[in-house]
């Protein structure tokens, strides 16, 4: 549990920030200190954690999530997720708290600190689970949080948001391998596990890390490719490590933190965890070897051409990420413990000198080698930082970074597999690259010339302690080997091993000395050297390429997009018929069952039956034939009715009523609508069918031809369902007989408010959306100034909006007057009753809410939408709808808190000890009857939003012919 | 011989509605989304009609009648609410079209002009 919370922590604090009232209240100042000291606080829960895993092991904490696929939501703490864990938290508190001076404008910086608190979630969510899916999870919401932060700039910044997108687009890419390959593994493992139940998922990791013949299963190949690609793309691996220097247009604290200390360091950790049951296969460790080791070189190349600070960070990182990934895969796992200590070293010097970056920037307002030298008189404090750290990068003793240096040395002297001489070169080659690198950060930036007068702007002081402790632990940490790294890698590193600061005078160390005076050397050459850097091949150029390419995919797809309704439902209707045909699913269901019936006989209910699926049809072909849309809106109406009689014949009362409800509402609806849109408009298109030129028999002809064809398959198809339809599915029994434990004698009812309640809810849920889509496109003309569509369509709506005449009257007359209060009245008896005896028999929430739209719906018509917006208080649909929701919501949540799970049935009278005195009146208030008045207040709410969106005539308020004003002036 | 009528009914209405898809005129568009609604709607009751001679009421079922299907009604219920919703959206859309062209025609210029 502690481990969940911990995960959970940076979310609700996220959210927490988000809120109006903290975002409103609470300064700059107290955001940081609370992002901080939660980091700082994770930090030291963690570091209390170790003598627990030092005396009992890892520590295993599982909640249920899917338990009948056997997935948990589980979350492991070992040595490895404890020091990656350590570095999150850790480096996180330093980088919450240089943020809050980093940015000037305090809702840049809520926004950022909201969005890094959740990426810092996302991120111990990643090292802390302890599934593989779980861990997926949180692996694309670190995907997700970093697409956002490297766009942060996005809506002034091009670059910001094509680098952004072009981070999410390799990762997620890489994400859809790695789940394919994870869902694989697990499959195996599981199969070697339980070899003799069906498919079954093992991904945790207790179990998982125990299979230690996963790499002799058949599938190997295919799953440890497809993880290797999810953790090359996250890690900016050699060829997907183009994204990390265009994620770089980040603000810095996000670039130290997610670009370089933690989320590209997830694809290291999948790896080392991994590791135990994969590296037995030489598949595994040489790819890792290999792509580490060209990634290495390629990154320490290039980053000492690049021409920006950040840049520079960028492509050493990548080369440090590379050196990493091949010492994870070092045969034997002999290279985890320089790996780790890798880890450790570059978190800390590498975060400090992005913090340098970003303080050099604020300072100067430039990163550009070219216009940066001489700062270190000015920027004294950030001098020391960046000797400190960029020496560690280079590996001077007795840094941190030199201990990183000597063990990867270490290792690799003892690798003796294929061509350990080329192994060898590489790596010195690209340490010397880095070395150089770090020289350059060190003299053009900080010594040299001062390129101009250098114009310093003033920074709070309290923006230096960040990169300073970074640095001082680059400095210190090397001397407290003993008391704090040691034991911490005891737990990450499988076998027992040696770490010193100082081994002694031998290869290794010359070695070490050696790489140190080439950096020197080259650093000399460097204008010149830097003029002969170049590569043929980027992996950007592909990702162009690439990108390109799924452009013209997307634009021949568009083609097929015509616009045309004929085509989409030729299209539909025929892919459906062609699926039902070749499957032969069609021949397989009707097979044995006698299609068309024998004897003609009828019951009487049945001819009643009949004659309203006629009375329908014709209606049907009415509106299809008649000219004026009116009648033809008359018509659908009786469509509908015929439907809802049929409903009563089958026994469906509820449902009649609210058939019936809604379809009056349906052409009260159409023809408020026709009563806004001019007789001349409409009339145009009142045109005889088949009427006019060749072309349009022509057109008719189709149009007849493909709907009699569609037609006649939904036919088949539903007489072949009808036909093979179960006689009842056994839950219709269950629900029929469990009804009254909920108190209800309506079934139907106690389904709708109960047994499904969630459906119903979500479906409220949907109707509120589709109400307010609409109010928010017709409503109060807000579309005009839109900044959503085009301007073509801003243009022509300003062309008409003037000249608009309104042909409708209001139906204002003292008899429809008292006649729509009289109606409004009843209507909400009505209402209420529904509401209150919706248990015991037909009527129920939506009837209620119907019911009462209609009313409403007639005192519009009679005093027109802003006279009854005017008079009435209680005419305000977003609230209702709001209220409605709420207490749907809240009544969805009670039964939790009382522990009867979401939506629970809950007796509210029996609790509160009035189930007598409520029973007296034949009533039971319970969770069902809460619902019922949420269900109605979101249906009421909503349909009056449609009401409003439909019968509010924004001209006539602009030309101040409103119906309350022609109102008071009669009066 | 009841579920070769209701297939017939819901076949007919189906492709009644389909072809007032293809009208020009967008109000008989609506119309035939409204009509569509209705066939698949009337689909469910003919799915859910199985011998059932009382409502689905409790009391019913204690009286060892047989009732109809409760679920299948519920789900009607759901269905006809969120129709409505979508087609009063449909309604909305023909409305604002019919403000900002003075037209209901789908294949006005400023209406085709729109998928570009």
């Amino acid at each position: 549990m502690e481990l969940a919370i911990l995960t959970a922590a940076p979310f609700l604090l996220a959210l927490f920030l988000a809120l109006p009232i903290a975002r409103n209240n609470f300064t700059q100042s107290a955001q940081t200190w609370l992002s901080s000291l939660l980091m700082a606080g994770l930090f030291l829960w963690l570091l209390s954690a170790f003598p627990r895993l030092q005396a009992a092991g890892p520590i295993l904490q599982a909640l249920d999530w899917l338990p009948a696929l056997g997935i948990s939501l589980s979350f492991y703490l070992d040595g490895l997720s404890l020091l990656f864990a350590l570095i999150i938290t850790g480096v996180g508190a330093l980088i919450f708290f240089y943020c809050g001076f980093y940015f000037e404008k305090a809702h840049e910086h809520n926004r950022f600190v909201i969005w890094l608190l959740a990426f810092s979630g996302a991120m111990l969510a990643v090292v802390l689970a302890g599934n593989l899916l779980l861990m997926f999870v949180a692996w694309e919401l670190t995907s997700i949080t970093s697409f956002v932060l490297i766009g942060f700039k996005g809506k002034k910044d091009k670059e910001a948001r094509e680098g952004a997108f072009k981070a999410l687009f390799v990762t997620s890419a890489g994400a859809l391998a790695l789940i394919i390959g994870i869902v694989m593994l697990s499959a195996a493992a599981g199969s070697l596990l339980y070899p003799d139940t069906g498919l079954r998922l093992v991904a945790d990791f207790a179990e998982l890390l125990e299979v230690t013949a996963l790499h002799q299963h058949e599938w190997f190949v295919l799953f440890a490719l497809l993880i290797l690609l999810g953790g090359f793309t996250k890690s900016a691996q050699f060829p997907f490590h183009f994204w990390l220097p265009g994620a770089m247009a980040a603000p810095t604290p996000a670039s130290a933190y997610l670009h370089s200390a933690t989320m590209v360091k997830a694809g290291l950790y999948l790896f080392a965890r991994l590791s135990p049951v994969m590296h037995q296969n030489g598949l595994w460790t040489s790819m890792l070897l290999t792509v580490g080791l060209i990634t290495m070189l390629i990154g320490a190349y290039f980053a000492v051409k690049q021409r920006d600070l950040k840049g520079m960070l960028a492509y050493s990182t990548i080369s440090k990420l590379g050196a990493i990934v091949a010492m994870i895969g070092l045969p034997g796992q002999n290279g985890l413990k320089a790996a780790f200590v890798g880890i450790i070293a570059h978190a800390l010097y590498k975060s400090a000198l992005f913090l340098v970056a970003g303080t050099v920037d604020h300072a100067t307002g430039t990163r550009l080698f070219s216009k940066l030298g001489g700062l270190s008189k000015q920027l004294p404090a950030l001098f020391v930082v960046t000797v400190i750290s960029a020496l560690s990068m280079a590996g001077l003793p007795f840094l941190m970074g030199f201990v990183a240096k000597e063990t990867l040395l270490e290792a690799m002297w003892k690798y003796s597999g294929e061509r350990a001489g080329l192994v060898m070169l590489v790596v010195t080659a690209s340490s010397a690259f880095t070395a150089m690198a770090a020289y350059m950060l060190i003299y053009d930036v900080f010594l040299g010339k001062a390129k101009r007068e250098n114009h310093i702007h003033q920074m709070p002081r309290l923006i230096l302690l960040s990169p300073l402790l970074l640095a001082l632990a680059s400095l210190c940490l090397g001397f407290l080997l003993e008391p704090l790294v040691i034991p911490l890698l005891q737990l990450a590193v499988p076998k027992t091993f040696k770490l010193q600061l100082f081994p002694g005078f031998n290869e290794v160390f010359i070695l070490s000395l050696v790489i140190l005076l080439l950096g020197l050397l080259l650093f000399l050459l460097r204008r010149w050297l830097i003029a002969q850097i170049a590569f043929p091949l980027s992996g950007d150029g592909v990702y162009h390429e690439f990108r390109l390419a799924i452009d013209w995919v997307g634009d021949q797809v568009l083609r097929v997009q015509s616009g045309r309704i004929r085509w989409y439902l030729a299209i539909l209707f025929g892919a459906v018929a062609i699926l039902l045909i070749a499957s032969g699913a069609l021949f397989d269901v009707s097979a044995g069952h006698q299609l068309f019936p024998s004897n003609f006989s009828l019951s009487p209910a049945d001819v009643a039956k009949v004659f309203m699926l006629a009375l329908s049809i014709v209606a049907g072909l009415f509106t299809v034939w008649v000219r004026v849309h009116i009648q033809a809106a008359i018509a659908f109406g009786v469509i509908g009715y015929a439907i809802g009689v049929i409903m009563l014949i089958e026994h469906a009362p509820d449902v009649a009523l609210v058939q019936m409800l809604v379809e009056t509402m349906v052409t009260v609806l159409i023809i408020l609508m026709l009563g806004h849109i001019p007789r001349s408009v409409r009339d145009k298109m009142s045109v005889r069918l088949g009427g006019g030129g060749r072309q349009d028999k022509f057109k008719l002809s189709i149009d007849l031809a493909l709907s009699a064809a569609i037609g006649i398959s939904v036919f088949l198809f539903s007489l072949i369902a009808l036909q093979n339809r179960p006689e009842r599915a056994s839950i219709a029994s269950w629900h029929l007989n469990n009804a009254q434990q909920v108190n209800a004698n309506d079934v139907v009812g106690a389904i709708v408010a109960d047994f499904r309640g969630t459906d119903t809810l979500m479906e409220i849920a949907v109707f509120t959306a589709a109400a307010l889509g609409l109010l928010s496109l017709l409503g109060k003309q807000r579309y005009i100034d839109s900044p959503f569509l085009p301007a073509a369509l801003t243009a022509a709506t300003a062309d008409t909006g003037g000249k608009w005449e309104r042909d409708a009257e209001p139906l204002s007359t003292p008899f429809t007057r008292s006649a729509a209060y009289i109606v409004l009245a009843f209507a909400s008896l009505i209402s209420i009753a529904q509401i209150l005896y919706g248990g015991n028999g037909p009527g129920d929430g939506f009837a209620a809410g119907v019911t009462l739209g209609l009313a409403v719906t007639l005192l519009i018509v009679v005093f027109g939408y802003n006279q009854v917006r005017e008079r009435h208080k209680w005419f305000r649909p977003e609230e209702i709808v709001r209220l409605g929701l709420g207490i749907g919501i809240v009544n969805a949540l009670m039964p939790v808190m009382m522990g009867r799970g979401f939506m629970g049935y809950v007796q509210y009278d029996k609790a509160l000890g009035i189930y007598d005195l409520v029973g007296s009146f034949g009533l039971h208030f319970n969770s069902s009857l809460v619902f019922e008045i949420a269900i109605a207040l979101t249906v009421m709410g909503g349909l009056w939003m449609i009401i409003e969106a439909i019968a509010y005539d924004p001209a006539a308020i602009e030309n101040g012919d409103s119906p309350a004003k022609e109102e008071s002036a009669l009066l | 011989m009841m579920d070769f009528v209701f297939a017939l009914a819901i076949g007919i209405l189906f492709g009644i509605g389909v072809f007032q898809l293809m009208r020009r005129d967008l109000i008989k568009v609506a119309i035939g989304f409204a009509i569509l609604f209705a066939a698949v709607n009337l689909f469910f009751i003919a799915a859910g009609a199985f011998e059932g001679e009382f409502a689905p009421y409790a009391d019913n079922v204690a009286a060892g009648l047989t009732t109809s299907d409760p679920l299948i009604q519920a789900l009607i219920l759901t269905a006809i609410v969120v129709s409505f919703g979508s087609f009063s959206l449909v309604l909305g859309f023909i409305y604002i079209i019919s403000r900002r062209y003075e037209t209901v025609d789908s294949e006005d210029k400023h209406v085709t002009a729109l998928k570009n």
